[in-house]
């Protein structure tokens, strides 16, 4: 049976939610040991004492965790996945479980990345978030849209997550206002991302990020395919990957087109590995795909033994 | 007070709520398991079997804290008055 591994783009997670996996589980203490070597600092005790959901600590421990998710259902399901996909954060992860990147190497990355996200955003593109809402079809999006555009006002569409779940950057001071239009039609508006995601203004974070971050940087052909979350299209180089990981930075996240290449790829069964509130619940993945949420909830529920008579 | 079929569509949702501990007016859904996507789901659910549309206000989180809150919300969408 064809089945694919989705390792989840990052939400707010509670530290307590997530404590226990990372100091008993046995994957997760060995991820958690290579990464506080590889950042050179004590990663579970930074993360214990973060005070922001998107801190670097947070944003490290979530990519250990989705990775010793993976390999708890590896040694514990038996699961050999055929094809692996990450929206948005989710695509490190996606990177290191499909082998092109280094799990360490992608530590530091998604650190130092951290770094020159908040240095940008605190510099150049102050005042911008994103907004991800729900129960808003495609044409009342348009007219919301239409109604920006005539103001002057910019935006982009960062996210389609189904046919009524998108995520919208736009400046902070028309939140109010979105978040206003969006429930008079129903809609319902869930987070306001600060730092933003995936808008094509970002360009000059691409073009640093790559110059100073991913230059040093080996990857190495996936020896499991890789389905870009850009488009869906199927990365199975060394370039691929790396080429889906910065282009993360400045294309909007399509689901949509990921669920169509599972579908035509035969995918049955996707197994959401990561602490995840948002991926493995939405309509388009359920609707189309048996759907197995792999989180430390379910790593960490005993083992139910049978005693023989 | 709110009537058996409200609760029992709540406790749908309401995954961290033992199905023997008792319901409050004041009980936090949020701890009780209503995340996001499970307030979506329980939105949709509501609509179809008391024939409403959540709108404007209605959409707000405060909407969603307790049940007390949810109830009231519903109640004033159906026209119907609240019970003192």
């Amino acid at each position: 049976m064809t089945s694919a591994i989705v390792f989840p783009g990052m939400g707010p997670c509670d530290f307590a939610d997530v404590a226990k996996f990372m100091l008993i589980d046995r994957d997760a203490r060995e991820l958690l040991a290579t990464a506080s070597d590889a950042l050179d600092y004590d990663l579970f005790a930074r993360y214990r004492d973060s005070d922001s959901d998107y801190s670097e600590y947070a944003q490290v421990a979530f990519l250990v965790n989705c990775v010793a998710l993976a390999r708890w259902a590896e040694r514990t399901m038996d699961l050999r996945p055929d094809l692996i996909a990450g929206p948005s954060f989710g695509g490190k992860a996606a990177a290191v479980f499909s082998g092109a990147l280094d799990f360490a190497e992608a530590v530091r990355m998604t650190a130092r990345l951290s770094r020159i996200e908040t240095e940008y955003f605190t510099a150049e593109q102050r005042g911008v978030v994103t907004m991800s809402f729900v129960r808003t079809p495609a044409e009342r999006l348009r007219e919301i849209l239409a109604e920006l555009d005539e103001a002057g006002e910019w935006y982009e569409i960062s996210c389609y997550v189904d046919t009524d779940f998108w995520m919208v950057t736009l400046h902070e001071g028309r939140t109010d206002w979105l978040a206003q239009r969006l429930r008079a039609g129903g809609g319902l508006p869930l987070y306001v991302m600060d730092p933003p995601l995936h808008a094509a203004a970002f360009g000059p974070l691409r073009d640093r990020v790559e110059a100073e971050l991913f230059g040093s940087l080996r990857f190495t052909d996936p020896q499991i395919p890789v389905v870009a979350d850009q488009d869906g299209t199927v990365r199975t180089t060394a370039d691929g990957v790396r080429t889906m990981l910065l282009d993360g930075i400045v294309t909007p996240v399509r689901w949509p087109e990921v669920v169509a290449t599972f579908q035509r790829s035969g995918v049955q069964t996707v197994h959401v590995c990561g602490p995840d509130r948002l991926w493995g619940r939405v309509g388009a993945t359920v609707r189309n795909f048996r759907t197995t949420i792999v989180d430390p909830r379910r790593a960490m529920r005993p083992i139910r033994r049978t005693v023989a008579a | 007070m709110w009537d058996q079929r409200f609760e029992a569509i709540l406790r749908q949702h309401l995954p961290f709520l033992d199905p023997e501990e008792t319901l409050l007016a004041g009980t936090s859904l949020r701890d009780s398991g209503l995340d996001s996507l499970a307030m979506v789901e329980l939105l949709a659910t509501l609509e179809s079997e008391y024939d409403v549309r959540f709108v404007d206000e209605a959409m707000s989180m405060e909407t969603f804290a307790t049940p007390q809150t949810l109830w009231s919300v519903l109640t004033d969408m159906r026209g119907v008055p609240a019970p003192v």
